[in-house]
């Protein structure tokens, strides 16, 4: 395939998933609704109980990577789900395209979304309750929100490979598996307060490593040692695992039917 | 004999071609779809698969089309392999259902142009190929409506506009008519006409309209059972099944009873005041027919005489 036609078929998904968005009615529940909730229960909480300033900032530094991860991980997921939902998944199949451009395409609507999601919030946090989110400097939001986004890549993919092997089962997946991983990256909290094998888990998750890493711009010591070294070498090993996952499952769904029954 | 350099490859070349579906517990249940389907279809035919409910037509195409992995057999498609080399030949295929589904919130251009997109085209030219289809389909006032806006009709002129989008050499229609008024049907069954009439494209499709087959197919192949128990044109195929004749009669009085026993008389069906008498040849037994009933006094009011349908010949290999 050349190059041309490789941008052309995840730009045509960038297309497809940014018009759908757009017209989707619970697009503004996504990007807007959730994650001001978010941040201002979380925020509102955090001067109930009295928490410092830094203790406030660990918190809702968790609540907008909550956002972020989990807006972009469903625009990816969508790659796969928009297809199950309107029963197209044969038509998509069928033209020359590859997982690659789906999840490519779906992953830069979803960081468009999430950096508009993470303005949003970072605006709202210092408004409300004071809190610099964006103090840290470019250098390290960037870093941050990089994090996050692939993240929610590793994640989305592999609901989408999930969803081709099992079908609307394992739709529900899509909308509990990024609390699951954020829960174990220490959303609200140092991982080092989880159980033993608990915190082993949380440190296979590239997330850990990059809210670690954002944290420490804002006082707290890191517990690990090059967390942003560990955490991109980490998402990079799961982003090609998860691409080849997904690949397996197409080609899976190809010989088991499944393809062609979430086309009918 | 392996065809030489000049002589082009079938538009398809299925042989002994099987799939079993696993299903259940531990994937213990068994369904065999295709148990050695064989089949050629040349290039620019209109080749028809017809077969009850069940039967393996769906499950063909999906293979044909590299929707479905074979588990056996050997499946060339524009002289390519359907599993090896499906990224390729996917560029030079395309498909339209008759019950066709796209997303929901895209309107009639955003949807044939996504596709368009897959295929390669942009800028001025997809524009130009999408306002081409768009025409062609008869879209122009529906061209800003969202799919879920649409009626059946124009869901189904959706699905063939874009599975024109990339001009394909071999196009699969499952069930294209579907569904469809009569009306509707008609001008779906002219576009495809037309389009081996003018871009000479191979056209497979299934159907369960035996006029629709006979109308459109060159060659008409009937499945069962996951295989092809015969193909050929539809006059072919009703000479080689032997069906014979039909001699409508009306009499008076209206019932004969040794007309079942009659010389050559295959079968007597009686339907809607007629009686219906297969025979084995018409030319032979309509004279002798009518000297015999004249002789027993029965007047006959009318008569007349047609070839079997092509739908007797699904019911007979069907059974």
């Amino acid at each position: 395939m050349s190059w041309r036609a490789e941008v052309l078929a995840a730009w045509a998904v960038v297309l497809r998933n940014a018009i759908m968005g757009v017209r989707n009615v619970f697009f503004f529940f996504e990007l807007l609704f959730w994650p001001v909730v978010g941040v201002l229960s979380i925020g509102l909480m955090t001067r109930f109980l009295g928490l410092s300033p830094e203790q406030g900032a660990f918190v809702l530094v968790g609540t907008i990577a909550l956002s972020v991860v989990n807006v972009c991980q469903l625009e990816v997921a969508y790659a796969m789900l928009l297809d199950v939902w309107s029963k197209s998944v044969k038509h998509q199949f069928m033209a020359p395209i590859g997982v690659r451009h789906l999840t490519i395409g779906a992953w830069l609507v979803g960081m468009l979304r999430g950096f508009v999601i993470f303005v949003l919030l970072a605006a709202l946090s210092a408004w409300a309750f004071e809190f610099p989110v964006l103090a840290p400097g470019p250098a390290a939001v960037a870093a941050f929100l990089a994090g996050c986004f692939l993240t929610a890549w590793i994640v989305g993919v592999l609901v989408c490979a999930l969803v081709t092997l099992f079908g609307n089962r394992a739709e529900a997946f899509a909308w509990a598996s990024v609390n699951l991983v954020l829960v174990l990256a220490g959303i609200y909290y140092p991982v080092s307060v989880l159980p033993g094998p608990v915190a082993a888990l949380a440190a296979t998750i590239p997330l850990t490593y990059f809210l670690d890493a954002y944290r420490a711009h804002f006082g707290f010591a890191s517990e690990f040692t090059a967390p942003l070294t560990t955490g991109f070498a980490l998402a990079a090993v799961y982003a090609v695992v998860a691409h080849w996952v997904f690949r397996a499952a197409v080609e899976r769904a190809r010989q088991t039917g499944l393809l062609l029954k979430m086309s009918e | 004999m392996a065809p030489s350099a000049t002589e082009p490859s079938p538009a398809i070349d299925a042989r002994e071609v099987t799939k079993t579906f696993r299903s259940g517990w531990l994937r213990r249940r068994e369904t065999a779809a295709l148990r050695g389907a064989s089949l050629t279809v040349e290039r620019g035919a209109i080749f028809g698969l017809l077969g009850p409910n069940g039967a393996g037509k769906t499950t063909l195409l999906s293979i044909l089309a590299t929707l479905l992995v074979p588990d056996g057999g050997r499946v060339r498609v524009l002289g390519l392999d359907v599993t090896r080399d499906a990224a390729a030949l996917r560029r030079r295929i395309n498909m339209a259902s008759g019950r066709p589904s796209f997303l929901w919130s895209l309107r009639v251009e955003e949807i044939i142009a996504f596709y368009g997109r897959l295929y390669g085209l942009s800028g001025a030219r997809l524009r130009r190929r999408v306002g081409a289809l768009v025409e062609q389909y008869e879209l122009v006032p529906f061209r800003r409506a969202q799919y879920n806006e649409l009626s059946t009709g124009l869901k189904q002129r959706v699905a063939l506009a874009k599975a024109l989008v990339n001009d394909p050499e071999l196009l699969f229609l499952d069930e294209p008519t579907l569904g469809l008024d009569p009306d509707v049907s008609g001008r779906v069954r002219q576009h495809i006409t037309a389009l081996r009439r003018e871009q000479g494209m191979t056209i497979v499709l299934t159907t369960h309209y035996m006029r629709e087959a006979e109308e459109l197919c060159d060659e008409i192949g009937f499945i069962k059972a996951g295989r092809i128990l015969a193909r050929g044109t539809a006059d072919g195929l009703k000479r080689r099944m032997g069906l014979g004749d039909v001699v409508a009669l009306r009499l008076e009085p209206p019932r004969v009873d040794w007309l079942a026993e009659a010389p050559g008389v295959l079968r007597l069906v009686e339907r809607a005041g007629w009686l219906e008498l297969t025979v084995d040849e018409a030319d032979k037994r309509v004279p002798e027919l009518l000297r015999a009933l004249a002789a027993e006094g029965v007047e006959v009011r009318n008569l007349r005489v047609r070839e079997p349908e092509l739908e007797e010949v699904f019911v007979e290999l069907a059974r």
